[in-house]
C-alpha cells in the first residue's frame, strides 16, 4: 500500500509565546519548529499500516519555508517514513491551513496512493481545516477526528471510528480517501539514534508549491494577543466541608452566575 | 452591513444540537432577517421547525435521508447548493465535530475562506473579521477572511443560545437529488459512549472532570455524581484514562478533547499542562485538591484546598439542595 502523511512543523509545545514586531503573529525567533504532535499520530498510523502490509511505501510530504519544513521530514524519514517531498512555500502558506492545502494538493496529485494521513489540526493554529480542503481539491472523501483505523483486505476498505458527540461512529471507505486522526491514541514511536543520523542524509524531493489564482479567498493574520498572566484563585476559607460546599455554590450563583 | 448567511444545521435524534443554535444567533447577527438555515436527512423536520421558530427566515430541508450518515465530502456538496439557492455569501456552521470537519472540505468547494473555533465575529468590508483561541488556549488572533464568500465554525458555548423569534420563518422541502460522491465511504453504525444520559463532552454547559487525586476508580462515582446533580458532562484527565479507569472519550487535555464550557470543575487534577490546555478557555474554573501548591489553582477562577472525598459530597449535597433535587 503506498500511504502519503503529511507533517507540518509546528512551535515546540512548551515554547514561550511571543508576538511578533508586527502584532500579527507568533516571534519565530528562537523558537524549535517541531512535527506537529497530531501529525505524529499521523506517522506511527502509517508506520503501522505499512509493517502490516508487505511491500508498502511512506511517502512523507510538508508545505513550508526552509529549514523548518525540512527538518520535520527528516524528523519522519528517521521515524521510518521511506520517501519525503518538501513543497517550497513562504511561512505564511505552510502555517494557514487552506493556503497549505492548496499548496500541497498538485504535488500529491503526482504521487500514487491508497491513502493520506495527517492529524485532524495542529497544536499551533487549531484549525482542523486541511484534510476537509486537501480531500476536495484532491477529489478524495475526507474524514476527521478519526481512530482506531483500520484496512480490511477481504473487503478492500479502510474501516474506523470517529468520535463524535453522538459517540464512537463507525466508517468505512474504499482508497484512496484522506483522514485526520483525532489524538495520540497509539502512543508514537521515538526515533532512534542512527536512524536520526542516517536522515540527515536522506534525499528530500523539492517541488514548487500550486499557487492560488489572484482573486483566491484569503485569511489574514490582523493580531496576536497573549492573555494578561491569570492571578490564581480566589481561595475558599471553610472550617467544614459543608461550608466550602455553601460558600462555593453561592458564588458560582449570585458571583459567577454559572449555576444551573 | 448585512450579508446573506447559511446555517448548516445538524441533527441528533431529530432536534438541533446547542451548537446549531449558537449559530443562529451569529447568523441572525450578521445577516439580518436574511438569514437561511440549511438541514440535510429524512428526519429533520422537526429540526427545521425549530430554525423557523428562532426566526431563520427560511429552511432549506433536504429531504434525503442519505446525508445522515454521510461523508462529510457528500454533506458539504449539499450544503453548497444550499449556499448556492439561498445566495449565501457566508455559513455558520457550530462547534462540533460535524461542523469542524465539514468547514475544511465546504471552503475548498465553496471557493471560501475560513476560520474555526471562532469566538467572535463581524462583518467588516470585504469580508468577515474572527477571533480565535491559538495554542491551546495560550492566546488570541484575529483574521480577516477576505474574498466573495467565508466559512465559520464557532467555538462551543462562545455565544449565547438565541431566544425564539415572534415571526416564524418557512421550511421550504427539498426532494433528494442523488448527487452522492461514488465510493464516498458511510457511516455504519454508533456506539454510545458509556457515559449515562449526560450531556456530551463538548456539548455540556458544565463539565466536571476528575484525576489520579481520587485514587482508585471506584471513587471516580464521586465525580459522577456531582455532575448528575449539576446536568454536568463528565470528563478525566490524562492519568485517569490512561490508568484505564474511563474510556479515552473521557479524556479533556492535548491529546483529548478541548472543551470550553461556562463552568469547569476539576477535582482531583494537579493540573498539567497536558490537561489545561483542552479546558482553559472555560468561561469559570473550579479546582478542588488537596495540594493547595498544585499548579490546577494557577489558572482556576475558584479554588478549595482540601480532601476531596469531603468536599466533593457535601458540594454535590448542597447542589443537590439548591436545585432542589432533595
Amino acid at each position: 500500500m503506498e500511504i502519503v502523511v503529511c507533517v507540518k512543523p509546528v512551535p515546540e509545545p512548551d515554547t514561550r509565546l511571543r508576538a511578533s514586531a508586527n502584532g500579527t503573529g507568533l516571534d519565530p525567533e528562537g523558537v524549535k519548529f517541531v512535527l506537529a504532535g497530531y501529525d505524529e499520530s499521523a506517522v506511527e498510523q502509517a508506520l503501522l499500516l505499512k509493517e502490516s502490509l508487505p511491500g508498502s511505501k511512506v511517502h512523507a510530504v510538508s508545505v513550508g519555508p526552509a529549514p523548518r519544513a525540512e527538518e520535520v521530514l527528516r524528523a519522519a524519514i528517521a521515524l521510518g517514513c521511506d520517501l519525503a517531498t518538501w513543497v517550497e512555500a513562504p511561512a505564511e502558506v505552510g502555517s494557514e491551513p487552506i493556503a497549505a492545502a492548496r499548496a500541497i494538493a498538485p504535488a500529491l496529485r503526482t504521487i500514487p496512493h491508497a491513502l493520506v494521513l495527517c492529524g485532524k489540526q495542529a497544536g499551533d493554529d487549531e484549525s482542523g481545516l486541511f484534510s476537509g480542503a486537501l480531500g476536495e481539491w484532491l477529489g478524495e472523501p475526507d474524514f476527521g477526528y478519526v481512530i482506531d483505523l483500520r484496512w480490511d483486505a477481504a473487503s478492500a476498505r479502510f474501516r474506523f471510528q470517529r468520535a463524535s458527540e453522538a459517540g464512537l461512529e463507525r466508517w468505512e471507505c474504499p482508497p484512496p480517501c484522506v483522514i485526520a486522526l483525532q489524538q495520540a491514541w497509539n502512543d508514537p514511536r521515538t526515533a532512534k539514534l542512527p536512524a536520526i543520523l542516517r536522515s540527515r542524509k536522506a534525499p528530500i524531493a523539492r517541488v514548487a508549491a500550486g499557487s492560488p489564482t489572484g482573486d483566491a479567498p484569503r485569511s489574514v493574520a490582523e493580531t496576536f494577543e497573549l492573555p494578561a498572566p491569570r492571578t490564581g484563585a480566589r481561595m475558599i476559607e471553610y472550617a467544614t466541608p459543608e461550608e466550602a460546599a455553601q460558600r462555593l455554590v453561592k458564588i458560582l450563583r449570585e458571583e459567577a452566575k454559572v449555576f444551573p | 452591513m448585512s450579508r446573506h448567511v447559511l446555517v448548516v444545521g445538524e441533527v441528533q435524534s431529530g432536534h438541533l444540537v446547542g451548537a446549531s443554535r449558537e449559530a443562529v444567533g451569529v447568523a441572525r447577527a450578521l445577516g439580518g432577517g436574511s438569514a437561511v438555515g440549511f438541514l440535510g436527512g429524512a428526519a429533520s423536520r422537526p429540526a427545521a421547525e425549530e430554525f423557523a421558530r428562532l426566526g431563520i427566515g427560511l429552511t432549506l430541508l433536504r429531504d434525503d435521508g442519505a446525508l445522515e450518515a454521510a461523508a462529510p465530502a457528500v454533506v458539504a456538496r449539499a450544503a453548497k447548493l444550499g449556499a448556492e439557492q439561498a445566495g449565501a455569501s457566508v455559513v455558520v456552521l457550530g462547534g462540533t465535530t460535524f461542523g469542524r470537519d465539514l468547514a475544511g472540505r465546504l471552503a475548498a468547494a465553496w471557493d471560501a475562506a475560513a476560520a474555526t473555533g471562532v469566538t467572535e465575529v463581524a462583518a467588516v468590508d470585504g469580508g468577515l473579521r474572527v477571533r480565535r483561541p491559538v495554542f491551546g488556549g495560550r492566546a488570541t488572533e484575529t483574521r480577516r477572511l477576505e474574498g466573495a464568500r467565508q466559512v465559520v465554525a464557532l467555538r462551543p458555548h462562545a455565544f449565547p443560545l438565541p431566544a425564539d423569534a415572534p415571526v416564524a420563518g418557512t421550511v421550504e422541502v427539498l426532494a433528494a437529488d442523488g448527487r452522492a460522491l461514488p465510493s464516498s465511504g458511510q457511516r455504519t453504525g454508533i456506539d454510545a459512549v458509556a457515559a449515562g444520559a449526560g450531556p456530551s463532552l463538548t456539548d455540556a454547559a458544565i463539565v466536571v472532570s476528575g484525576g489520579r487525586g481520587l485514587k482508585d476508580p471506584q471513587s471516580f462515582r464521586l465525580v459522577e455524581e456531582l455532575a448528575a446533580a449539576l446536568g454536568a458532562a463528565v470528563g478525566a484527565s490524562r492519568a485517569v484514562t490512561d490508568a484505564g479507569w474511563r474510556p479515552s472519550s473521557f479524556q479533556v487535555g492535548q491529546t483529548g478533547r478541548s472543551v470550553s464550557p461556562q463552568l469547569y470543575i476539576a477535582v482531583g487534577i494537579s493540573g498539567a499542562i497536558q490537561h489545561l490546555v483542552g479546558m482553559v478557555s472555560s468561561r469559570v474554573i473550579v479546582a478542588i485538591n488537596n495540594d493547595a501548591s498544585a499548579p490546577i489553582f494557577r489558572v482556576a477562577d475558584y479554588g478549595i484546598a482540601g480532601d476531596l472525598f469531603q468536599i466533593v459530597p457535601a458540594l454535590t449535597a448542597e447542589v443537590r439542595r439548591v436545585r432542589g433535587l432533595g
